[in-house]
C-alpha cells in the first residue's frame, strides 16, 4: 500500500473516470501522489488503523460498491482523527436530495461531474489546485 | 333552535287551544242567549195568562149579581122606574154602606137613562155598559186626575110578556185603590223579574197596580209574541194577552238586559275555565314536544357530529316506538358509514403506499438515469478527446471528423440527458405558492437574455407591458419565463431586428400571458406537437435545443392549473400564450 506522500485521496468505482481524474490531475502535475481507492470499504480501510498518512484532500464519489458514498462521508466526519479533512464529492449526480445529504453531512465541496470531457478536466484539475494549493488546513 | 319543532309545536297547540276556546265561549254565549231568551218568551206569556185567570175569578161581581136579583130592584127597574123606588133605593143603600170600597150604584134604563143613583160617585151620564144578559159584565178603566174607577153592570130583564122597554141595567162603579206593595208581590207571584201591568185594551188608562203608568204602544198589545219596547228609558220584553170578557189586557214584562244576564254569566263562568284549559294544554304540548324532541336531538346532534368527523358517534336508543327505531336504524346507518369510511381509508393508505412505492421507485429510476448514463458518455467524450490529443498525428482528416462527430452526440446527449431529468423533477417538486410580480420577473428574465445574446447579426428588442400579478410558484414561473423568452431569442437570432413583446390580456375572467416574437414561427399544422418532449419543428442544425423547453413550460403551467397554446405561421413569427390563476388584490 502506498501510504507515503499521499496528498489526495480518489474514491472512484469507475476505472474510465479514475483515468480521466488522474489525467486531468497529471496535466497540473498534481497527479504524483494520488491513491485511488474502488469502494467504499476500501476508503474507510484507507482510514481504519489511524496511522496512515493523512491526505490533503479526498475526491469521493457517491454511487460507490459496497459502501455508498454518503456512508463514507458520514463516517469520516463523525470521527475526530478525520473530520478536518477536506472531502470534495465529486459525482455525475445532480439531484437535490444528494447535494443537501452530502452537505448535511459535512461536505466541503460539491462538484458535478460534467459530460464534456474539457470541462471535467477543468473542474477536477481545478479542485485539485484549490486545495492542494490554496486552502490552508490546520496543522 | 327558533325554528326547532320543540317550540313550533306548543306555539301550534296554543293557537289551537285558543282558537277552540274562542270558538266555544262565542257559540256557547249566543246558544245560552238563545235559550235564555226562549224561557223569557215562554215565562212572559204564562205570567200573562195567570193575571189573565185571576181576574177571571170575578169576586167582584158576586154583590151586584145579587142586587140585580133584589126584588124590588127587579121590580122599580120593570116598571121602567115607576114604583117601588124606596125599596130599590133602600137595597142600594144596604150595599153602598156595606161595602167598604168606595162605590157608586146607579139604575138606569137599557136606553141609558138614569133612573137612579146612590153613592159618592157619579162619573157620566152615559150607558158604560151594556150587559145583554143577566149576568156581570166590567167596563173599561176610567181615570179622573190619579185616580181610577172600575164600572160593573148586570142587566135586569123585562118581565115576561112585557114589552122592550121594560128591564134595566144595575151598574157599580168602584173607584180602584192601590197597595205600594202589590207590584213588588206580583212580581214575586210571577218568579221574579217580570212586572204585571193591566189596563184598557184600546189605551189609557194602565196601571202596575201600585200606580198609574203609561199605556204600552199598541204594537206591544197587538203582539201575539214577546216583543221588545222601551219604557223610562230602558228596554223591556213584553207580552201582553187580553182578558177574556173585558175590555182589558195585561201585559207581563221584562228589562231585556235580564235576557243576556245568563249568557254574561256564562262568559264570566267559562272564559277563566277556557284560560285554564288552554294554559294546561300549552304546558303538555311542551312536556309532549320536549319528550318527543329529545331524542330527536339525540339524533340530530349524532347525525352532526359524524357530519364533523366523528364517525365513532351513537344515539342511546330506548323504546319500541318510532323514535326507538329511529334512533336504532340511526344507528345502523352510523355503522356502515364508518365501515365504508374504514374501508375507504385503508383503500387510500394501500394506494398510498403503492404510489410512494412507485414514486421512490421513479426516483430511484431518475437518479440511475442521472448516475450511470452520464459516466459512459464521460468515458466516451473524454477518451475520443484524448485521441484527439494525444494521438493527433496519427489520424487522417477522415478519422479526426468521426472523432468530431462522436464528441459533438456526446455533448448533445449529455444535454438530453440534463433536460430529461429536469423535466421529470418537475412533477414532483412541490409548489410553493404566493404572489409573484409577472412584470418583474419578465423584465429579469429580459435583461439577463440580453446579457447572454451571443451570435446575433441584427438587434433584439424585448417590450414588456404592464403585466398583472400571478399567484404561484415563483421559481417555476420564472423558468416559463425563461424558457419562452430564450425560445423567442433563439428563433429571432437571424432576424434583421428582432422584436419580442411579452403582454396580458383579460379573457372571460381569466388572465392570458404571452409572449410574441418575430422570429422564424412555426408551421401552424404542427402546433400541437410544440409541448411534446424531445418534439422539435426545426433541424438541429437550423436551431439548437433538445425539445424540452416547451414540455417544460407546459408542465409547470398545468401544475398551475393553465393552459398554454401557440399560434404561427412560418416565417412570420410565433405567440405563446398561458393562462395563471389572478392574485387577488
Amino acid at each position: 500500500m502506498q501510504s507515503h506522500g499521499v496528498e489526495i485521496l480518489l474514491v472512484e468505482d469507475n476505472a474510465n473516470d479514475a483515468e480521466l481524474t488522474l489525467r486531468a490531475l497529471k496535466q497540473r502535475n498534481l497527479a504524483n501522489q494520488v491513491f485511488v481507492c474502488h469502494d467504499g470499504a476500501e476508503a474507510l480501510d484507507f482510514f481504519a488503523n489511524g496511522e496512515g498518512p493523512v491526505p490533503k484532500v479526498v475526491l469521493l464519489d457517491l454511487k460507490l460498491p459496497k459502501v455508498d458514498g454518503l456512508e463514507v462521508l458520514r463516517r469520516l466526519k463523525q470521527d475526530n482523527r478525520t473530520k478536518t479533512i477536506p472531502v470534495v464529492v465529486l459525482t455525475s449526480s445532480r439531484e437535490e436530495p444528494d447535494i443537501e445529504r452530502a452537505y448535511a453531512l459535512g461536505a466541503n465541496s460539491y462538484i458535478v461531474k460534467p459530460v464534456d470531457f474539457e470541462a471535467f478536466a477543468r473542474a477536477v484539475s481545478d479542485v485539485g489546485l484549490y486545495w492542494l494549493l490554496l486552502n490552508h488546513p490546520p496543522q | 333552535m327558533m325554528r326547532s319543532i320543540q317550540r313550533k309545536l306548543p306555539l301550534f297547540v296554543t293557537a289551537l287551544l285558543v282558537a277552540v276556546a274562542v270558538v266555544q265561549l262565542t257559540v256557547g254565549y249566543a246558544k245560552v242567549r238563545q235559550a235564555s231568551r226562549k224561557l223569557i218568551d215562554q215565562r212572559l206569556p204564562l205570567a200573562t195568562k195567570v193575571l189573565a185567570d185571576l181576574f177571571q175569578i170575578g169576586q167582584g161581581t158576586a154583590r151586584i149579581t145579587a142586587l140585580a136579583k133584589n126584588p124590588a130592584i127587579v121590580a122599580f127597574l120593570r116598571s121602567g122606574g115607576r114604583t117601588d123606588r124606596e125599596a130599590a133605593l133602600a137595597a142600594m143603600r144596604q150595599l153602598t154602606n156595606d161595602t167598604s170600597t168606595n162605590a157608586g150604584l146607579e139604575l138606569r134604563d137599557f136606553g141609558g137613562k138614569l133612573l137612579l143613583r146612590t153613592g159618592r160617585f157619579a162619573i157620566v151620564d152615559s150607558v158604560l155598559v151594556s150587559p145583554s144578559t143577566d149576568s156581570a159584565r166590567y167596563g173599561p178603566f176610567m181615570r179622573r186626575d190619579t185616580t181610577l174607577f172600575l164600572a160593573v153592570a148586570v142587566a135586569v130583564s123585562a118581565a115576561p110578556g112585557a114589552g122592550e122597554r121594560s128591564g134595566g141595567i144595575v151598574q157599580q162603579v168602584a173607584r180602584v185603590t192601590f197597595n205600594p206593595q202589590t207590584p213588588k208581590a206580583l212580581t214575586g207571584l210571577a218568579g221574579g223579574d217580570i212586572s204585571l201591568f193591566v189596563g184598557n185594551a184600546s189605551g189609557d188608562p194602565w196601571t202596575d197596580f201600585g200606580s198609574l203608568v203609561p199605556a204600552p204602544p199598541q204594537r206591544v198589545l197587538t203582539s201575539r209574541v214577546p216583543i221588545v219596547y222601551e219604557r223610562g228609558g230602558e228596554m223591556k220584553r213584553a207580552a201582553a194577552a187580553p182578558v177574556p170578557g173585558t175590555p182589558w189586557m195585561v201585559v207581563a214584562e221584562m228589562p231585556s238586559r235580564l235576557v243576556i244576564a245568563p249568557a254574561r254569566t256564562y262568559l264570566f263562568t267559562m272564559a277563566p275555565i277556557a284560560a285554564l284549559i288552554a294554559i294546561i294544554g300549552v304546558l303538555a304540548a311542551w312536556w309532549g314536544s320536549r319528550r318527543l324532541t329529545t331524542p330527536l336531538v339525540g339524533v340530530t346532534r349524532a347525525a352532526e357530529a359524524i357530519a364533523s368527523g366523528n364517525l365513532e358517534h351513537r344515539v342511546p336508543a330506548g323504546g319500541d316506538d318510532e323514535l326507538g327505531r329511529l334512533a336504532r336504524s340511526f344507528n345502523t346507518m352510523a355503522d356502515q358509514v364508518s365501515r365504508s369510511h374504514h374501508h375507504l381509508e385503508t383503500q387510500v393508505a394501500q394506494r398510498t403506499k403503492a404510489l410512494e412505492g412507485t414514486n421512490a421507485e421513479l426516483e430511484s429510476f431518475s437518479y440511475s438515469v442521472s448516475h450511470d448514463l452520464r459516466a459512459p458518455l464521460r468515458a466516451i467524450h473524454g477518451f475520443s478527446r484524448i485521441l484527439l490529443e494525444d494521438h493527433n498525428a496519427k489520424l487522417d482528416p477522415e478519422a479526426q471528423r468521426l472523432l468530431g462527430v462522436i464528441d459533438q452526440n456526446t455533448r448533445r446527449m449529455g444535454q438530453l440527458i440534463d433536460d430529461l431529468l429536469a423535466f421529470s423533477r418537475l412533477g414532483r417538486t412541490d409548489l410553493s405558492t404566493g404572489p409573484v410580480d409577472m412584470k418583474e420577473l419578465a423584465q429579469t428574465v429580459a435583461d439577463e437574455i440580453q446579457r447572454n445574446d451571443n451570435g446575433r447579426q441584427g438587434s433584439l428588442e424585448i417590450r414588456i407591458d404592464p403585466l398583472p400579478l400571478a399567484r404561484g410558484d415563483r421559481g417555476l414561473l420564472r423558468q416559463v419565463m425563461t424558457n419562452l423568452l430564450q425560445n423567442a431569442a433563439k428563433f429571432t437570432r437571424d432576424r434583421p431586428s428582432a422584436r419580442i413583446e411579452v403582454g396580458s390580456r383579460e379573457d372571460s375572467g381569466e388572465t392570458v400571458y404571452f409572449v410574441k416574437d418575430n422570429g422564424a414561427g412555426f408551421d401552424a399544422r404542427y402546433a400541437d406537437k410544440l409541448f411534446g418532449v424531445f418534439q422539435r419543428l426545426h433541424s438541429t442544425e437550423q436551431f439548437d435545443g433538445t425539445g424540452v423547453g416547451l414540455a417544460i413550460v407546459k408542465r409547470i403551467v398545468q401544475r398551475h392549473g393553465g393552459r398554454v397554446w401557440a399560434e404561427g405561421a412560418l416565417n412570420q413569427g410565433a405567440t405563446f400564450f398561458f393562462t395563471l390563476p389572478g392574485e387577488e388584490r
